[in-house]
């Protein structure tokens, strides 16, 4: 509840209405005091100007009775007097404060009391009675026991011929002043007037306030309260990142445009941080592209350096090698002439020769896979080579339960620029593997293509098999000199690597697909001669 | 008595062709670098020379042309390893009869040989 009213108390409205509010109620004050003021002067003014003729009426009606010394008359006349409403009372009495006469008969024979304006009106000092005031006070307003205001007035009684040559003879002719009025008169109508002015007042500042309050609260909740509010949770849902959001505030005044400009920098923001998406994603693909351009490369230069060492290496063992092969081939062959034929050491000896030749047989791969780097270049027809090889291998006893799938057009003639029988190794190589993995027993597909890379034309040529196909793991060793998956003797685990050291020496590519279970792909891409087409 | 001459400077090949062909009534002299064989030609020409392609001191190929110059009729075998077939080759345009592929059998040896002396 606190934080709620703390809350409201913060708000832009709460301030303006508080800050107008005050100054309105400091205003009202000044402007109700103000007439409250000029009009206690004025009703002030009039009540002296009345009394002042009161005073003259109560001289006037005591006149007579004062001339013929009737005491009983003049009392008889204050109380007459007194009875009018407002009169609180009325009194005679002489210089040294005697009271002769009085409305309230129990003042008569008391003394006035000296230290009211009664006698400081006029004396300054009651000791000494003949320091008169410069300005003399006729009237003073107190407040009277009952808790409203009266106004006291005292009038001298100046002597004059009338009085000194009157009968009784009571005042000598050098007496200047022979007595005084005094009249207290109520203000207590005055004061109950005022009093409900004030209150009434009051109640319209109250009333103006509050009305003022609460229209501008509204007016202020209307143009400020709810479009900032509206802003404000417009911009909360623009930073959680709703760059659609539209804060639609149609005020056409200043926190209108502030909306339509908020809303179009939003627009801004999304724009820009969608080009910028835009940006990253177009830098991360590039920066992949070329992290795995690079890899390529370097897995690339690494095979062939890889493969170019293991070639002079391979050279020249297998050169070293064959001499000494020769020998136990040769010997061997001697020997055999020598045991009875159909014997143990007839059979054993055969053993020997055969392992040589064996021997002879990794040499003789290694030292292709280390004359990869051919020599002689020239353009050849890779419809003619492929159809020839398939030719050659249909023939061969381990293709006799292969059905082949042929694809392959001959018109386009593909040229290529290479060596026919390195190419023809190649192919061969692949119907081989094709045939070994499917035990040498279901169907070789084998189609060209042309297709375009980096609008360069390519001869695609297919050879799939329906095998065992080649497992995740060996597939990044498929290219790796002396990989094989064949049985012992049966493979050197050079062809692949050799074909595709050639291809790649060439410009083209070698691709693998395989499923496991399922069969194989393999996919040798080389350029073709443009001139040619 | 048909003389043979085989240069290559490994010593089993010299071995393996003396012992192939001496049952077969050839007479097998040796030489172990290209050097010592032509040496042995300046006495005398050989009708039929086995040359390794691959020496230290001197090429096969230097060496058949040299021979080629000394004794126009010899036939010259040669002898190589895999990886120089296309070497073998240059050599067969440079003259030499023909070749064998090292490890070789006895009975290619003697076939090759048996050929070059009927033609």
């Amino acid at each position: 509840m606190g934080d709620v009213l703390r809350r409201y108390y913060r708000t832009l409205a709460a301030k303006l209405i508080i800050a107008v509010g005050l100054l309105m109620l400091v205003g009202s004050f000044v402007f109700w005091y103000a007439i409250l003021y000029k009009q206690e002067k004025d009703l002030q003014s009039i009540a002296v100007r009345y009394s002042d003729s009161f005073i003259k009426f109560v001289k006037e009606r005591t006149y007579s009775g004062m001339l013929t010394a009737q005491r009983p008359l003049i009392q008889q006349t204050l109380e007459d007097i007194s009875i009018a409403e407002s009169i609180e009372g009325v009194s005679i009495f002489n210089h040294e404060g005697a009271t002769f006469f009085s409305s309230k008969k129990e003042d008569i024979g008391k003394l006035v009391n000296k230290e009211t304006i009664t006698c400081k009106g006029c004396h300054l000092e009651i000791e000494k009675p003949v320091r008169l005031m410069p300005y003399p006070q006729k009237w003073t307003i107190y407040k009277n026991d009952k808790g409203f205001r009266t106004l006291k007035v005292v009038e001298p009684i100046y002597n004059e011929p009338s009085c000194y040559t009157a009968k009784c003879h009571f005042h000598a002719p050098e007496q200047k002043i022979l007595g005084f009025i005094e009249a207290n008169l109520s203000l207590a109508l005055i004061d109950k007037a005022e009093f409900r002015q004030g209150i009434a007042l009051t109640g319209y500042v109250l009333i103006f306030f509050l009305a003022i309050s609460a229209s501008l609260g509204i007016v202020l909740y209307k143009i400020v309260s709810k479009p900032v509010s509206q802003l404000v949770s417009g911009m909360e849902k623009v930073a959680k990142g709703d760059f659609e959001h539209s804060v639609d505030i149609k005020t056409g005044d200043e926190i209108g445009a502030l909306a339509d400009a908020f809303t179009l920098m939003a627009k801004d923001i999304k724009a820009a941080k969608e080009q910028q998406e835009q940006w990253t994603h177009k830098l991360e693909a590039e920066v992949a592209k070329k992290a795995e351009e690079i890899q390529k490369t370097h897995a690339g230069m690494l095979q062939t350096e890889k493969l170019a060492s293991l070639g002079r290496m391979a050279a020249g063992v297998a050169h070293e090698i064959n001499n000494p092969l020769t020998g136990i081939v040769t010997f061997a062959h001697l020997m055999l002439r020598r045991v009875p034929p159909d014997s143990e050491d007839a059979e054993d000896l055969k053993v020997i020769i055969e392992q040589a030749e064996r021997c002879a047989k990794i040499i003789r791969g290694l030292l292709t896979f280390a004359r990869a780097t051919p020599s002689e270049k020239a353009e050849v027809v890779i419809n003619d080579i492929l159809s020839r090889t398939i030719y050659m291998v249909k023939n061969q006893e381990k293709f006799h339960n292969i059905k082949f799938n042929i694809n392959i057009d001959d018109s386009p003639r593909f040229i290529a620029v290479g060596d026919l029988s390195q190419y023809q190794q190649i192919f061969l190589n692949m119907l081989i593997n094709a045939a070994d993995a499917m035990n040498e027993r279901g169907v070789v597909t084998i189609a060209t293509r042309k297709i375009i890379i980096n609008d360069k034309p390519f001869v695609e040529i297919e050879f799939t098999d329906t095998g065992c196909g080649i497992p995740e793991e060996d597939m990044d060793k498929l290219f790796e000199p002396f990989f094989t998956t064949k049985p012992v003797g049966k493979g050197t685990g050079l062809g692949l690597s050799v074909s595709h050291g050639i291809v790649k020496h060439y410009g083209g590519e070698v691709l693998v697909k395989s499923a496991v279970g399922k069969g194989t792909s393999f996919f040798i891409r080389l350029p073709l001669v443009e001139s040619v087409l | 008595m048909k003389k043979i001459l085989v240069i290559d400077d490994e010593d089993i090949i010299r071995i393996s062709c003396e012992r192939v062909l001496a049952p077969h009534g050839y007479q097998v002299s040796v030489a172990a670098s290209g050097m010592a064989g032509l040496e042995l030609l300046e006495k005398e020409c050989f009708p039929l020379i086995l040359l390794d392609l691959k020496m230290p001191d001197m090429d096969g190929i230097e060496v058949l042309k040299e021979i080629k110059k000394r004794c126009l009729d010899a036939k010259v075998i040669m002898v190589t390893g895999y990886s120089t077939v296309e070497t073998a080759v240059k050599a067969l345009k440079l003259g030499a009869f023909n070749y064998i592929e090292k490890p070789f059998a006895p009975d290619t040896l003697l076939d090759a040989v048996r050929e070059a002396f009927n033609t």
